[in-house]
């Protein structure tokens, strides 16, 4: 990876914008696309977030039909990219320094049969990708997962910088109510994740069903996530949570402030994931953060984000995943050595080390 | 950044204790076949995720095929919603019948494409099926040739096979082992020497053998013997269904794998305590090792006495012991040297190169565990 020449002898650029077709509060890709703006500004840029779609409490996003009329040749574009939409495709075509910033597609099969405009979206996204490939400078993968597959892609010019996240958000009181819901019972499992065939909250249920069969009877699920996106699936998830008379015992919380995420890893005795697809997994990171062991199946770019900050299991074997995650319940000792491990990765993506590879691979 | 590695999480350790774990529960019971139905139960509302249909795709492009497209031209919207409703009735009448004849091809399609597809799963392409047989019959013929199969054994017992008092002189010195069982299996009964010895004895025995005349002859002396392969027949026992188990020159016939997977067996279906003697040519013994081991062609290869005591204990059987015997006759050095170093290098050579031909290596199944 370098920065391409043209740059560098023009020199820094004269504004650094963003753009992603959706951006809403509270899930990881938004998040990250403000945390870059408020660092970007600190070093004195002018930078905006540009959308197709805000969603309510977005804090100030701009339409992205005036990235049309203010962008400026030596002013530099992010376009982060993980799912696709006709926008794109004219985007690419704006005269200014354009850099891919890639945070995976979800791979279509998750959603054929299942939720077909999803499965559309994702297929334009995959073919979108090849074509900008000639008409980007510089493509950023978020993970080497992701890197890879830009590279295989056709993407030259490549360089993997994490997620950057403001670890200082989550140093809130954790919200009391969601504190008091959840129950004194020995074994709470969570997973965080928008409710999405590619994350298999099924796969949880039936652990769960296990869990409760041949470990703990009063075990509990919490699946944490907006289920907006895909209600299909949602609904499918729901009715197998009621075939294996599991209404009382799993919880889909629906999207939860930040005060409310703190409370529920602050609560959970595990957190596990049996997700088969991550382009990177920042709930995972925010578990270890804020110390709950992490137990999750080797998917994509899962192992790579945990790198031993938890327990990778290899194969997907429900069973296997739910002993496992009452091995973490059970035994304290094995418990303390995961959240130190997990404390340990998790430094790794400390906000100002992330800033920093940000500004020097993008040549700010 | 320098935390001790010991801090670091042994995940391989934790995952085999869990799978020890999961297995005693199946074995007790608790992860039984309600709970497997329950973590196999389908997502319901509809087909199978297309991610997992993907793992067996036959089925689900059969189904596939038979699932009808509906669609509803009904619009919800408020105001214009009866007129988008016949805007798109209106529309499709237009095109049905071009949309009727594309549909029609491709079912044409998709139907051929099935049969197809399961045509080459059952039956693979004819120059495939020729080059898998050719190879098949050329394994086949490999595996007889390397052994001389088709060299009758019968035959060939009679030219280069044991004289059968001596054998039987040889077997009685683990009569006592076998002593007061009730079920001992004999591997590669022959002509039932072993067997017969057992009966005079009052030991209940028999014997398994591949070698249809063998069995034969074998049955004419009353004896109970199986026709088959020494490791299949092992695997269709029960365990801890037999008391003992002898097989001499056996295990220089098969393959180390094999041998193993017969050690294997027979840990599982032999009782506890349950002795188990093995014999087979001694290749300590150089006359044997580089001579006569290789008089049989269907020896597959000598197993040095250290390597065979080290399978078992392998494998768990426990108070292994090897013992050698049939000293070689006739052929020796002169000892008659006056020199007393020259008589005990002499003597050493003796028993290098013609020491005892055949060896027994004797194990038992680990006792009950007293609780």
């Amino acid at each position: 990876m370098s920065v391409p020449k043209s740059w560098r002898f023009a020199g820094k650029p004269t504004a650094v914008h963003q753009f992603h077709p959706v951006l809403a509060p509270g899930d990881a890709m938004s998040n990250h696309v403000f945390a870059l703006r408020a660092r970007l500004r600190e070093w004195g840029y002018a930078s905006d977030a540009f959308a197709v779609e805000a969603k309510p409490g977005a804090p100030d996003v701009l339409s992205y039909r005036r990235l049309f009329r203010a962008l400026r040749p030596t002013d530099m574009l992010l376009l982060h990219f993980s799912i696709g939409h006709e926008v794109f495709d004219q985007l690419a075509k704006i005269e200014a320094r354009r850099v891919l910033v890639y945070h995976n597609v979800t791979p279509p099969e998750f959603f054929t049969g299942l939720n077909d405009h999803s499965a559309v979206h994702a297929r334009l996204g995959l073919r979108q990708l090849a074509g900008l490939a000639p008409r980007v400078d510089l493509a950023v993968g978020v993970s080497e997962y992701d890197s890879h597959d830009l590279g295989e892609i056709g993407f030259t010019n490549v360089a993997t910088v994490p997620i950057l996240i403001d670890w200082s958000t989550y140093d809130v009181e954790p919200d009391a109510s969601v504190l008091a819901s959840m129950t004194s019972r020995r074994t709470r499992i969570l997973f965080v994740g928008r409710i999405s065939p590619n994350k298999r909250q099924d796969e949880l249920i039936r652990m769960l069903a296990y869990y409760r069969a041949c470990i703990d009877k009063e075990a509990q699920l919490f699946l944490v996530g907006s289920f907006r996106d895909q209600p299909q699936y949602h609904a499918r998830c729901l009715a197998l949570r009621d075939a294996l008379g599991l209404q009382a015992d799993v919880t889909f919380t629906g999207p939860v402030p930040v005060a409310g995420l703190v409370a529920y890893y602050a609560r959970a005795s595990v957190f596990c994931s049996l997700s088969e697809h991550e382009g990177f997994g920042v709930p995972l990171l925010e578990a270890m953060r804020l110390r709950l062991p992490v137990v999750a199946y080797d998917a994509a770019a899962v192992g790579e984000t945990l790198d031993g900050g938890g327990i990778l299991l290899p194969r997907k074997d429900v069973a296997e995943a739910a002993e496992v995650c009452a091995a973490v319940v059970e035994d304290a000792a094995l418990r303390e050595r995961l959240v130190a491990a997990g404390e340990r990765r998790v430094r790794d993506f400390a906000s100002d080390a992330v800033a920093e590879r940000t500004r020097e691979v993008l040549g700010l | 950044m320098n935390e001790p590695r010991s801090e670091r999480v042994d995940i391989d350790a934790v995952l085999a204790e869990v799978r020890e774990r999961i297995e005693r529960k199946r074995a007790s019971g608790v992860y039984g076949p309600e709970v497997e139905a329950a973590l196999r139960l389908p997502l319901p509302g509809g087909r199978p995720l297309f991610v997992e249909d993907l793992g067996d795709p036959l089925p689900a492009l059969r189904d596939a095929i038979e699932e009808r497209v509906e669609y509803d031209p009904r619009s919800r919207k408020p105001v214009y919603g009866r007129l988008i409703t016949l805007a798109r009735q209106v529309a499709i009448g237009l095109v049905r019948w071009w949309i009727a004849a594309k549909d029609e091809r491709q079912e044409r399609i998709d139907r051929l494409t099935l049969r197809a597809l399961l045509d080459l799963r059952d039956r693979p392409s004819p120059g495939f099926d020729e080059r898998l047989r050719k190879l098949e019959t050329e394994w086949a013929r490999y595996r007889r040739d390397v052994v001389a199969a088709d060299l009758h054994s019968v035959y060939f017992q009679a030219r280069f096979g044991g004289d059968e008092p001596v054998i039987r002189a040889q077997s009685e010195r683990f009569l006592d082992l076998f002593r007061g069982r009730k079920r001992v299996v004999d591997l590669g009964s022959g002509r039932g020497t072993f067997l017969q010895l057992m009966r005079d004895n009052g030991v209940g025995a028999y014997g398994v053998d591949l070698d249809e005349r063998m069995i034969a002859t074998a049955r004419e002396r009353g004896l109970e013997v199986v026709a088959g392969d020494a490791v299949e027949h092992l695997a269709t026992l029960a365990e801890a269904s037999v008391d003992g188990l002898y097989a001499r020159h056996l295990a220089e016939h098969i393959l180390p794998g094999e041998l193993v997977r017969v050690l294997r067996e027979c840990r599982r279906v032999l009782a506890p305590g349950s002795p188990i003697v093995f014999v087979t040519p001694n290749p300590r013994t150089l006359s044997v090792g580089a001579h006569t081991f290789w008089m049989d062609p269907g020896h597959v290869r000598p197993i040095p006495p250290d390597l065979f005591r080290f399978y078992l204990e392998v494998e768990g059987f426990e108070g292994v012991e090897l013992v050698t015997f049939a000293p070689t006759e006739g052929t020796a050095l002169s000892e008659d040297v006056g020199d007393e170093a020259m008589r005990s290098n002499v003597r050493l050579l003796n028993e290098t190169l013609f020491g005892d031909r055949d060896y027994a290596v004797i194990g038992r199944t680990p006792s009950a565990r007293a609780t």
